[in-house]
């Protein structure tokens, strides 16, 4: 052959125009709406990165990341992947994509900017070196992760999930245009999880009631004929987890109420969370264990906030699931209120249904309290019968808090990944007492408990 | 920085090939081809390239004084000296805290030593200048008076990371005398392209399902999820490391170059030692040739000469015991083969001896992908059905009819079937001499990969080769 056969030509042209088209795309993405996350910042040339190397693998990384049509591309290789899986039963488990996730609580969009070129620092609550863990913080600057790299104190960013952690975490079943979060039971977490709150329990003086709520995952209340037996069962979990809290933590049941009610729509399809509706049966059943009346959900008012694609969606990026997008409904509450978060800063006053999400498709679920990573937070009530709740709460504690307004004066909110001992210069025990918190409410997802990272921030908050 | 990444693919190959091939001189290409691969290795390197030249340096210096000293006792020093420090690097980069960490467990001390990430390629380029002062010695070739060009040799950036371990000798000529044509250029992107498919599309969908079948322990693992997790773990090894030769081969040939093959479809092997010959040619060739024959090869000590070569071959494939492992399992089934199996496979039909050696490699992998042992027995016991385990479970089936497609592409990939289907339509069309097959055919299904490679690289978070840790 005495020239370029076509097949070459249009290699040369193809890698050529493709690496100019990235030359001169001056206007490169900081964020994939697709994956609702921060793409890689361009590193930063230092003597230290070069030397490393992890310079070039940070440029690589940024390079690819901000491709061109990157967020198409990626979706072609998802469809492609999808329709190469004809043979399968229309079923598909899939690892979520864990890159770098978006935090989850916060990212304030007047404030994404910020975000964005922090976003790789990972601050995760190592046990060994949670905020409270470390005597030396003695400033302000508590969220600093053990790479050294400083975070500001409102720099509320959700830890990233580190997978590798559990492996039994982090799958989810795609079924019917439903994304559900794959359970497998874990014996020692949830004798983890016992062993944290009876210590809770010891420190505690007995006039403090525990309470314990695990909303399960929404994988128990699907219907599976042919592949039962693919989630092992939350409720065995629980009974076993029963048996070994002591006899003065109250377990709210959370289960057989949603079990009841799996008919209705209790969590979203494209997201792992509860709906409104689910913490709103959760909420009645945590007033039903303490003897007290639940409001009827009617005298909410109920807003549609119209189209959701929430984390299941993001992190699968299923077909199936973006055809069928979640409708998201918010109960506002009418007792009257102020809600503040405190970090580092000081105190900031935000909304209980925080209406800055409404028109994010993906970032709706903020709407609930969006504690950020602020240390901790209050909604003080118009209620004047001096009682007092302190919810330790992961993410699925938003959405129930809001329903509980009529019946505390006061409601506090730590979630155990951001509380930092330098803010309060009190550890969870001294912080309960001082404010003489009366209840205090676990309210912790099923896959949390699971997650041992998590559970020993719980653990931390102790210290 | 690697193959199947998009910088290199859009910034880095197109701005080395335009620099190539606008200079015509052969001086300033091989320059060129220099300063790109010093290039190349320095990004994410960039450190030990320092110690890439020191050793290329003596390494040229010693095979200088070789021939220059013929048949005086400096020409068995130089080889000696040549040798031995190229080993000593290799052995202090890759071993010695392997070595430190088992004296210490073995005396209970606590020595400390002072260490570094593995240099990436070193254990490819310190064979390629063994390669090149035994074969000066041996006059093979002649010594290279430019070290420029030995640097060229040693540092040219399609083989130099990861294989394959070219002679000097087969590429000697080519430094000076190579001629570049459409012909080898078309052939080489259409390997490269191959290539990168192999990696891209087969060899990462591959690993990311064998790790959701597999999961991190195996207290839930089924026996067909074992199966089939090291059945993917498999069709991934062949697919990455086959597809980065395919790549390396397909680049030097753009630029003039031919390397030999370093694979020959090793899946379909009817013996283990057969097995070793289709299976990355160019490092069993390198033992047979520079440790096994010099050791006296079959003709004396034969069983001490196997067990050597077998130990320093796991050995070569990582500082862990698991590696050792796997190269005394090698030698086991070798010498089995060699005293009498041979004979029965030859007997037996073909079908047969193919499943005992596809057998006998998948668990080979077993050992070879867990550096823990306890954790290589406990899969081979749910495999074997000795760990009382379901027999599979509702994931596996997911996943196994979900990746039915990927699962048999590769297995045919891993066949000479889709090169044999092409001799096929190419054979009929005898009347047109470049014929359909090679003009619309082959390229069509070039651009076809191509493009989709570039579609699942964007998806893809970094995944650098298997074999860049050895």
């Amino acid at each position: 052959m005495k020239k370029l056969r076509w097949d070459s030509v249009i290699f040369i042209i193809l890698i050529t125009i493709l690496g100019l088209t990235n030359l001169l795309n001056f206007n490169k993405p900081t964020v994939s709406v697709l994956e609702n996350r921060a793409l890689k910042p361009k590193p930063e040339l230092t003597i230290n990165g070069l030397l490393t190397g992890d310079y070039f693998r940070d440029y690589e990384d940024y390079y690819s990341d901000t491709f061109i049509l990157r967020d198409k591309l990626v979706k072609t290789s998802k469809d492609f992947q999808k329709a190469m899986a004809f043979l399968g039963p229309g079923i598909t488990i899939v690892q979520s994509v864990d890159d770098i996730q978006k935090p989850q609580e916060n990212n304030l969009p007047d404030q994404s900017d910020k975000n964005i070129g922090n976003e790789d620092n990972d601050i995760i609550p190592d046990p060994a070196s949670t905020p409270s863990a470390q005597p030396d913080t003695s400033d302000d600057t508590g969220q600093t992760g053990q790479n050294g790299e400083n975070a500001s104190p409102e720099n509320d960013e959700m830890p990233e999930r580190d997978f590798g952690d559990d492996p039994n975490i982090g799958y989810y079943l795609v079924i019917d245009g439903k994304a559900v979060q794959i359970f497998k039971f874990n014996k020692e977490s949830f004798e983890y999880y016992a062993q944290i709150l009876n210590k809770y329990r010891e420190m505690l003086d007995d006039s403090v009631k525990i309470y314990s709520m695990i909303p399960p995952t929404a994988g128990e209340f699907l219907r599976l004929k042919k592949y039962a037996g693919i989630t092992d069962s939350q409720n065995d979990a629980l009974s076993y987890l029963e048996s070994l809290l002591d006899k003065d933590i109250v377990t709210v049941n959370v289960y057989d109420k949603l079990n009841r009610h799996k008919d209705e729509y209790i969590y979203f399809r494209t997201d792992h969370h509860w709906t409104a509706l689910g913490a709103y049966y959760a909420y009645v059943e945590f007033m039903e264990t303490k003897g007290e009346k639940p409001l009827s959900l009617e005298q909410f008012e109920k807003i549609d906030l119209g189209d959701f694609l929430g984390s299941s969606y993001t992190k699968t990026l299923d077909k199936s699931l973006e055809k069928n997008p979640d409708s998201f409904i918010v109960y506002k509450p009418y007792t009257k209120h102020e809600f503040f978060k405190y970090d580092g800063k000081g105190e900031h006053k935000a909304d209980v249904i925080d209406m800055k999400y409404k028109d994010s498709l993906t970032d709706k679920y903020l709407t609930f309290i969006s504690t950020g990573g602020s240390t901790w937070s209050v909604i003080r009530t118009e209620v004047n019968n001096g009682k007092k709740l302190l919810i330790i709460k992961d993410s699925f504690g938003n959405a129930i808090a809001p329903f509980m307004l009529s019946h505390y004066e006061e409601i506090y909110i730590v979630d155990a990944r951001f509380y930092n001992k330098n803010v309060t210069g009190k550890n969870i025990i001294e912080f309960i007492e001082d404010n003489k918190i009366d209840e205090v409410l676990f309210c912790i997802y099923m896959e949390d408990v699971n997650w041992h990272k998590f559970m020993s921030g719980v653990e931390g908050l102790l210290n | 920085m690697v193959f199947s990444s998009l910088f290199f693919l859009c910034v880095f190959l197109p701005i080395t090939l335009g620099l190539y091939y606008v200079i015509k001189n052969r001086t300033y290409r091989n320059w060129i081809l220099i300063i790109t691969s010093l290039f190349f290795y320095a990004w994410g390197e960039p450190v030990w390239i320092s110690l890439l030249i020191i050793s290329t340096l003596f390494n040229y210096y010693f095979a200088l004084v070789i021939e220059r000293n013929r048949g005086s006792w400096k020409e068995k020093a130089s080889l000696t000296a040549a040798i031995a420090l190229n080993i000593i690097i290799l052995g202090y980069f890759k071993y010695s805290g392997f070595i430190v960490d088992n004296l210490n467990s073995l005396l209970g001390t606590s020595f400390e030593i002072l260490r570094f990430g593995l240099p990436v390629g070193i254990s490819f380029y310190t064979f390629k200048t063994i390669s090149y002062v035994v074969d000066v010695y041996r006059r093979d070739v002649k010594a290279q008076p430019s070290f420029f060009k030995l640097l060229l040799y040693v540092s040219m950036f399609h083989q130099l990371v990861a294989g394959p371990i070219v002679r000097y000798k087969d590429i000697d000529d080519a430094i000076d005398n190579r001629v570049e044509s459409f012909e080898g250029f078309n052939y080489g992107v259409s390997r490269f392209i191959v290539g990168l498919g192999k990696k891209v599309l087969l060899a990462n969908t591959a690993s990311n399902v064998a790790s959701m079948v597999m999961g991190n322990n195996y207290s839930r693992l089924s026996v067909a999820g074992a199966w089939l997790g090291i059945l993917l773990l498999s069709l991934q090894i062949y697919l990455d490391f086959s597809g980065y030769s395919d790549m390396a081969i397909g680049l030097g040939a753009m630029f003039g170059f031919k390397y030999k093959e370093n694979f020959d479809y090793p899946y379909i092997s009817k013996s283990v030692t057969e097995f070793w010959r289709r299976w990355h040619i160019s490092l069993s060739s390198f033992f047979r040739d520079y440790v096994y024959i010099p050791l006296g090869g079959n003709r004396k000590y034969q069983m001490r000469n196997l067990f050597i070569v077998w130990f320093l071959t796991g050995l070569w494939h990582g500082a862990s015991w698991n590696f050792v492992l796997w190269g005394m399992y090698y030698f086991l089934l070798l010498v089995l083969e060699k005293t009498f199996f041979l004979k029965v496979l030859d007997r037996i039909p073909a079908v047969f001896s193919r499943i005992y050696s596809l057998l006998a490699v998948l668990v080979g992998w077993v050992f070879f992908f867990h550096t823990d042992i306890g954790q290589a027995l406990t899969y081979l016991g749910i495999m074997f059905g000795i760990n009382t385990r379901p027999i599979s479970s509702p994931e596996v089936s997911i996943h196994f009819l979900n990746n039915a497609v990927l699962i048999i592409v590769s297995v045919l990939a891993c066949t000479p079937a889709a090169s044999w289907i092409y001799r096929k339509i190419k054979n009929r069309n005898k009347e047109n001499e470049a014929g359909i097959a090679e003009t619309l055919i082959r390229p069509a299904i070039n651009i076809f990969i191509l493009i989709l490679s570039i579609i699942f690289l964007v998806g893809q978070s970094y995944s650098p080769f298997l074999y860049f840790k050895f």
